[in-house]
């Protein structure tokens, strides 16, 4: 395009601008979208920070309550448990993903994994089961129809009033009159999208990576021009207003309000994942082979119990050095992690497999695309979630592991043997409570950065993929209408 | 009459030259069938879930009896399953299943300790939603109206017919609504048919079908009146289908959403995690207290046991399931505020959804299909009246001293679904 070409298309754009100025509906339309997008940012921004905060205390509260219990059996401790609490990530101000679909704190005990408890949606109101006021949601699904709303005349409009062929006789190019419209798209675009822009820099004042945020926004950016293109596209090919409009409303319906939930219900029926009760079952029955850590003499442990007699060289479990009970209590927390973890890792890739699925339908509606995309820029994931619960799971082996470590060297075979004989004895089956300093701080972070990036590299692939066909598609219904 | 079903068959005619509506016609049956059969997927295999839980649990229990005679370690070990079963009619509103849990396993532990664990789905599709056939209905179909029907007087100006229709029609009604009652009917029957062949399927009652009809029909009505009336004198089609469509984005989200941040300002609810520690304090706690503390607090709620409290050994399970109780009990009060804010942010809803037609008919539907939040509430009841049922059986053997039989097992609580009664739709919001 040469520098007049641009000026001219510059100047389309200018007049695109002032019509939508001075049209009653454009205005409305532009003024309800920036007031939802802002207001979507600052509400769930507040909402963030404050869940945020609150997680931050109670973590706090759960490792100072937990370092504060008095002098016990350590076994005791593995049982009393810690919690440990997912913090959002800085850019969940902006899309909050699943964070209120699972729940954000898990329980951490012996010889257990437990889920996640306490998800904000079962004290919800329901009220929002059709969109939420997150910015995430507001950009995705109501902006496109703003758009479409502003824009779906922007070429027909010129052939309904027969403009067209005058402007196009006068020596301008189709294309030249499509990149004005669209320049005109693509600054309405950039103003809509203005205050995710600035709560993105103000993530990045959070703590947030400047390549993630960048790489979020540019996402939306794409998505955003993926619609203004479909706008032209409409908007050339056919021939009157009221056709642009049904046919892009149609196309919204589709792409917006019905491909995303198409997209999980295929997911879920296609791949049926068993549930964690369903699961459990399979884990007990394992478990059961292995034996009960709380019962020393399950024999299961016979040939643990003569291998320990043999490597310390004694005849009984009161001659060795060490308490037999914290030794198989330790041993058997090991082994039965490694089965919990086996069952775990596998719902985990069965729940990434059915997403997945879901995911592969960005290739049929960029609304999916980009919801994928921002959610794994936002760190606000399902793989999120899942490295939540490894990590805590590691957190939870730990500190059970250092526990049944304090059982095995501090405390006396005897002693424990006793522990429910009297009053006395029971006292005497005690460690010092300065063994509860076994926890390690837990502060929940998002994956790194370019582990973020990297998996969103194929939704952008999708999203670029989309762009390439439309801009096709508009070069070939441009030349028809040349 | 002749006359009317002359003008129907012209009508019907018309609409089949436009290519526009019958693509849209056929978009909406295709949708509306899809939501209908994974709906019906979705139900059965919820059904064999819990077909195969039930087999799972027996087994998994009969295992735990053969292993174990004393009462403490048996109580211990038993798990118990509950459920609860979809109705019929479930599969044209799957409502809250993915969110509340619908099957659950507890044993005779304090209860507020297991209460809150969820079988959850994959939240990123919970996140996203289902499409059910409450969704296309209630979102999809209003949108489908105002395409259909913003342009009815509207295209007819555009093209300068309006005036000479007018004028060479016998009436209003034979031409305008003629064609309105025309597209109406092939939009009904296009939604609605995949659902009848659903209830079909499913031997949904007759009594919920009808209300699903009923309810359905005046919602789209509510849609299609609203379209014409706001189209009548305009000439542009677009503009029409824009106000509509705000209508929609009105009724859809930004109602919802405002009653929302009211609702959540307005109810103050424990948060879960603090009932979990309270009754995990109270649990832990009794490990160090004197065993007549918790034993007193024990009986003064379960008066029978107060001349078996007395301990010979410093553990034994008739105090340990006592402290659980006794857990329990420092917890209720918390507890019940928790499941009380849940109760009325689900009532103070109902009140928002007076001014929402979708979230109205989301409510009635869910209601009908006992998916919503109501049987999730009731759920939990019986998961806790069960859980009681299961105290009262363990504590003669734990109190008494004495084991478990043959007999005594299989005479054991089951648990039961209370069957859901279809009758109870009423929807007006009762404060407490």
């Amino acid at each position: 395009m040469n520098l007049s070409a641009f000026s001219t298309a510059y100047t389309i754009a200018k007049d695109e601008w002032r019509y939508w100025l001075r049209s009653k509906i454009a205005i409305t339309v532009l003024i309800i979208g920036l007031l939802l997008t802002l207001s979507s940012v600052i509400v769930t921004s507040i909402n963030m920070l404050e869940l945020n905060h609150d997680r931050h205390d109670l973590q706090n509260a759960a490792e100072q309550t937990f370092v504060e219990q008095p002098d016990r059996h350590p076994h005791r401790m593995v049982h009393y448990g810690h919690y440990a609490f997912r913090l959002p990530s800085p850019l969940a101000t902006l899309d909050p993903g699943v964070d209120a679909y699972t729940g954000n704190s898990v329980f951490l005990e012996g010889h257990r994994q437990n889920s996640a408890m306490f998800a904000d949606q079962r004290q919800g109101t329901a009220l929002t089961k059709l969109g939420s006021l997150s910015p995430a949601f507001i950009v995705q699904v109501l902006v496109p129809l703003l758009l479409i709303l502003i824009g779906y005349s922007s070429v027909s409009r010129e052939r309904e009033s027969q403009t067209l062929t005058f402007i196009l006789s006068q020596g301008t190019s189709i294309f030249v009159l499509i990149a004005g419209k669209a320049l005109a798209l693509i600054s309405l675009i950039g103003l809509i999208l203005l205050p995710l822009i600035l709560s993105g820099l103000f993530t990045i004042g959070n703590g947030e990576n400047p390549i993630v945020v960048a790489s979020f926004l540019l996402g939306y950016a794409f998505y955003l021009i993926i619609w203004a293109l479909m706008i032209i596209l409409f908007s050339t090919a056919l021939s009157k207003n009221s056709e642009s409009f049904t046919a892009l409303t149609f196309v919204w319906i589709l792409f917006c309000i019905a491909m995303p939930r198409i997209a999980s219900t295929t997911a879920s029926t296609t791949v049926p994942s068993a549930g964690k009760l369903e699961t459990d079952f399979t884990v007990i029955a394992e478990l059961r082979k292995l034996g009960d850590g709380h019962n020393a003499n399950d024999p299961a442990f016979a040939k643990f119990k003569a291998s320990l007699l043999a490597q310390y060289n004694v005849d009984t479990v009161e001659d060795l050095p060490i308490n037999f009970r914290g030794a198989v209590a330790s041993r058997s927390e090991a082994e039965l992690t490694t089965v919990l973890n086996k069952f775990a890792e596998k719902r985990m890739d069965e729940e990434l497999s059915q997403t997945q699925v879901s995911r592969n339908f960005g290739w049929l509606s960029p609304m999916v695309a980009i919801k994928t995309l921002s959610m794994i820029s936002a760190g606000t994931s399902i793989e999120t979630h899942h490295r939540f619960m490894r990590e805590t799971e590691k957190l939870r082996f730990d500190f059970v592991q250092s526990l049944n470590k304090v059982h095995v060297e501090q405390l006396n075979y005897q002693d424990d043997i006793n522990r429910n004989l009297n009053e006395k004895s029971s006292k005497q089956a005690r460690v010092d409570s300065a063994n509860w300093q076994v926890l390690n701080d837990f502060t929940f972070t998002p994956d790194s950065p370019s582990t973020r990036l990297q998996r969103s590299v194929s939704s952008y692939l999708q999203l670029l993929v989309w762009i390439i066909v439309l801009v096709g598609f508009i070069q070939l219904t441009g030349r028809r209408a040349q | 009459m002749n006359y009317m079903f002359a003008q129907l068959i012209r009508e019907w005619r018309f609409m089949l030259t436009q290519k526009y509506i019958l693509v849209l016609l056929l978009c909406t049956l295709v949708i509306s069938g899809f939501s209908v059969w994974s709906g019906l997927r979705e139900i059965n295999q919820q059904e064999q879930t819990i077909q195969r839980l039930l087999q799972a649990d027996e087994q998994d229990r009969s295992e735990t009896q053969a292993k174990y005679s004393d009462p403490g370690y048996l109580a211990y070990y038993s798990f118990h399953l509950t459920y609860s079963p979809p109705s019929a009619i479930a599969f044209a509103a799957l409502g809250e299943r993915d969110i509340y849990p619908w099957k659950h396993r507890v044993r005779m532990l304090a209860l507020e300790g297991q209460i809150y664990e969820s079988d959850g789905q994959n939240a990123e599709l919970a996140q996203t939603g289902k499409i059910d056939f409450v969704f296309v209905l209630s979102a999809l179909a209003p949108l489908l109206i105002i395409l259909l029907f913003h342009d009815l007087y509207a295209s007819e100006r555009a093209s300068g017919r309006h005036d000479l229709l007018v004028t060479t029609a016998k009436s209003g009604l034979a031409l305008w609504g003629a064609r309105a009652g025309v597209r109406f009917i092939t939009v009904i029957l296009c939604l609605m048919l995949p659902f009848y062949i659903g209830t079909w399927i499913s031997g949904s009652s007759l009594d919920s079908v009808l209300q699903v009809s009923v309810w359905s029909i005046l919602y789209l009505l509510f849609w299609t009146l609203l379209s014409i009336w706001w189209g009548k004198n305009a000439s542009s089609a677009p503009r029409v289908a824009s106000g509509l469509i705000g209508f929609w984005v009105l009724f859809a989200f930004i109602i919802p959403i405002l009653g929302d941040l009211a609702i959540q300002k307005a109810v103050h609810s424990p948060k879960g995690g603090d009932i979990l520690l309270t009754q995990r304090e109270a649990v832990n706690d009794a490990w160090d207290l004197p065993k007549e503390t918790t034993m007193d607090a024990f009986t003064a709620t379960h008066p029978k046991w107060k001349n078996h409290v007395a301990m010979e050994s410093m553990f034994e399970w008739k105090w340990y399931y006592a402290f659980q109780q006794v857990g329990d009990q420092k917890a209720e009060s918390l507890s019940q505020a928790y499941r009380q804010a849940a109760h009325q942010k689900y009532d103070l809803s109902g009140y928002i959804s007076l001014i929402s037609p979708p979230l109205l008919l989301q409510r009635q539907l869910t209601r009908v299909a006992n998916t919503d939040a109501l049987a999730a509430f009731a759920y939990e009841q019986q998961i806790r009246d069960f859980h009681k049922r299961l105290r009262e059986f363990y504590y003669p053997p734990l109190f008494k001293g004495l084991n478990l039989g043959r007999s005594q097992l299989a005479i054991m609580p089951r648990y039961k679904p209370e069957a859901h009664k279809t009758k109870n739709t009423s929807t007006t919001p009762q404060l407490h």
